[in-house]
């Protein structure tokens, strides 16, 4: 038997034992002559060796296996990655053989690794406040110590960066600058969701963060149409002082998954496009980008002096003195098993009856947007990957390489986690064929759970469309203004966390009543209605919507329980929704409490119909028959 | 100042008993609306009684039905 040298560490995933081959490896069948071992022990060595010539180093054994883990396929899963990754080095990869490259779409020649690296700058693009920034004149306001962190992290989505930049700015000469101006491509441009800016004030421990107000700027003279965005301060930065500004973005869809079409056991890839030096009208003093990929696998990355990685995280900069307006892009390709759930549509209608409930039904249509799934779809293997893995590990059949399970099962996922508000009750979650039963609702003071399983996992490229509808008490969100307006307190947003969703529509519906010739006006639309009967109780009247950030609004009619006129609904659009927008809205409007009766009026008014109905039957002598002539 | 919320006129939890109440009492009086149809001739019949008892047996039975719409979980 070729000699095997075994050595046991610590890693940070825990004890982890490597065996190594050392020395010749040959075929079995001649170094194990005469070996007193049976056959069927024979055929276990000589598989063992044989995959072992194919890698040198082999995923390392976990020795210790947590068997809590064993609990949840997801869980396992992901802490099998965890040892199979520490051991995984990129000398190893390189030497994986060619069939498996050809899966994964890579290039067999490494010896010009593509110029991926993405590096990230400084998170703020701070624009100098001048309206149209001069390029004769060099900008005065220049970034000393600009850090930038694009954190992969925790994001799962093809879709969320966040990047939080806390660049000190100083300004180096010019008249005192009320606002600072931020810059993006156009690519970027368009898969903006939010944009958030804040100060911070205090050292250390005291910090506080004050928010400060973002809104875009036309700018018609930017170089290649890159747009602009302006932070107000809030107090202008004076010539020679320096101060600190936060921002946070978020982009979506910016995650490109490379190879785009992988089979259900592969991981999967994606591209990270962007630039080295931050887009900028601003001289940069000093800038470093750092980007903190989900896992320390990142299979190429541009170089652009200097850079360096270490683990999870690369670093490009620092770069000093870049002109306004330089960009080198970057790419970064790297593993990100995370799983990408995007909405590409919700609709939200939340039906307000001032009986004492509010009625929320969200439907939504759901897709997967990681690369596309290719290959067949295995249900076995899709629940009984682990165990797969664990035979092929440990059995080393080489056959069985096609079929190796990397133990996340790619970025495909099984369940969501939808937020809602404590004290819900009657939560339903169905679609077009009927009830799904493979939900959870966990509730507690705080909050409720529910964790929701389509009924099929969710690979990439596929869809699923449902609806989960549920009844919240009027009290927690319904509330009476100093100025007698009732308003409506909701979270905007999706309840899925982490997830995008592209369109987002709520529906806000209130009754509304034409009652006796009053006036109304919806908006800024002055529409005189007069009826002189009351048709529903309920006069709902003036709906407006108070929301922090930009929506399309508009006004229509919809039709539920005991409804004549029609209640009135105001619409609320948006595109390009992340969990940071989950702010609560207002919606206000005037109301009459009387009107309230309306309802049962109509009911007692049915009713009363019947009786008189019947009455007049009763009356009513429709005989043909002489009556009877009494005696003369 | 805090905003104050909104409630409803009657407490939530009374809605099954105020409707079962109230229809119960709607049915008992339009039961005697009834036996007086059956019972009394035509030359006998008084209309301001007949209508006088329908009037208050769809009051209650009205409001009994809109509260039994509320207890079962259809908000209108």
């Amino acid at each position: 038997m070729p000699p095997v040298r075994g050595c046991k560490h610590s890693s940070s995933q825990g004890p982890v034992t490597t065996f190594e081959v050392i020395g010749p490896i040959t075929s079995p069948a001649s170094d194990l002559q005469g070996h007193p071992h049976s056959l069927g022990c024979l055929l276990l060595d000589a598989r063992r060796f044989a995959g072992r010539k194919r890698t040198s180093r082999r995923p390392s054994i976990p020795v210790q296996l947590d068997p809590v883990r064993f609990r949840t396929w997801p869980e396992i899963s992901r802490s099998g990655v965890k040892y199979w990754k520490a051991k995984t080095s990129e000398a190893s990869r390189r030497r994986r053989d060619g069939k498996e490259n050809e899966i994964r779409g890579r290039h067999g020649d490494r010896s010009a690794p593509p110029p991926l690296l993405l590096s990230f700058t400084p998170i703020c693009l701070f624009y100098a406040g001048d309206s149209s920034p001069q390029r004769g004149e060099k900008d005065r306001l220049d970034f000393a110590n600009r850090k930038g962190f694009l954190d992969f992290e925790g994001t799962s989505d093809v879709n969320l960066n966040c990047l939080f930049f806390p660049p000190n700015v100083e300004n180096y000469g010019a008249p005192e600058v009320p606002e600072i101006l931020i810059a993006f491509s156009p690519t970027e441009s368009e898969h903006l969701a939010i944009l958030k800016a804040s100060t911070v004030e205090g050292k250390r421990k005291k910090k506080t963060y004050v928010p400060l107000s973002v809104s875009p700027v036309s700018s018609p003279d930017a170089p290649n149409g890159a747009q602009l965005y302006s932070v107000t301060l809030r107090s202008p930065l004076q010539s020679g002082e320096m101060t600190t500004v936060e921002t946070l973005y978020v982009l979506t869809h910016s995650l490109e998954p490379f190879p785009t079409e992988i089979s259900q056991s592969e991981p999967q890839l994606v591209y990270y496009r962007d630039s080295a030096t931050i887009l900028s009208p601003y001289t940069i003093v000093e800038q470093t980008v750092y980007i903190k990929t989900p896992s320390s696998k990142v299979e190429s990355y541009t170089k652009v002096e200097p850079t360096a990685r270490s683990g999870s995280e690369t670093r490009y900069g620092p770069y000093h003195d870049r002109l306004p307006y330089s960009f080198s892009p970057v790419i970064v390709h790297f593993e990100n098993n995370n799983p990408f759930a995007v909405v590409e549509e919700l609709v939200r209608e939340i039906e307000i009856s001032h009986w004492g409930n509010l009625q929320i039904r969200d439907h939504y249509r759901l897709k997967h947007a990681g690369a596309r799934h290719k290959g067949v779809f295995s249900r076995t293997m899709a629940a009984w990957g682990y165990f797969y893995w664990v035979y092929d590990t440990y059995a080393k059949h080489p056959c069985r390489l096609d079929y190796q399970f990397r133990q996340s099962l790619s970025a495909s996922f099984k369940t969501l986690l939808a937020m809602l508000p404590p004290r819900v009750h009657s939560v339903y979650y169905r679609d077009d064929i009927g009830n799904i039963s493979s939900s959870h609702l966990r509730i507690n003071s705080q909050k409720s759970e529910l964790e929701i399983e389509p009924r099929y996992p969710l690979f990439g490229g596929w869809k699923a469309t449902f609806t989960i509808g549920y009844g919240l008490p009027l009290q927690d969100f319904l509330f009476e203004s100093s100025d007698g307006r009732r308003y409506l307190n909701f979270s905007f947003g999706c309840p899925l966390i982490e997830t995008v969703v592209d369109d987002l529509t709520v529906k806000v519906s209130l009754l509304v009543l034409f009652c006796f010739g009053k006036f109304y006006t919806l908006n800024s639309i002055n529409v005189t209605s007069y009826l002189s009967i009351v048709i529903l109780p309920e006069g709902s009247r003036n709906p407006t919507a108070a929301v922090p950030f930009p929506v399309n609004q508009h006004l229509e009619t919809t039709y539920s329980y005991l409804d004549v006129v029609g209640r009135t609904t105001l619409v609320l659009q948006k595109r390009n929704v992340v969990p940071e927008h989950n702010y609560p809205f207002q919606v206000y409007y005037d109301f009459n409490p009387i009107f309230m009766l309306a309802e049962p009026l109509m009911l007692v008014s049915s009713v009363f119909l019947f009786f008189v109905a019947y009455i007049a039957y009763v009356h009513i002598d429709l005989s043909i028959r002489r009556p009877l002539k009494t005696n003369s | 100042m805090a905003p104050k919320p909104v409630m409803s006129p009657i407490p939530m939890h009374l809605y099954p008993a105020v409707s079962a109440l109230l229809l119960v009492v709607g049915l008992l009086v339009s039961a005697f609306f009834f036996i007086y149809e059956a019972t009394t001739s035509t030359r006998n019949r008084s209309l301001a009684k007949e209508l006088v008892t329908a009037t208050i047996a769809s009051g209650f039975l009205g409001f009994g039905s809109l509260f039994l719409l509320l207890a079962t979980g259809v908000y209108v």
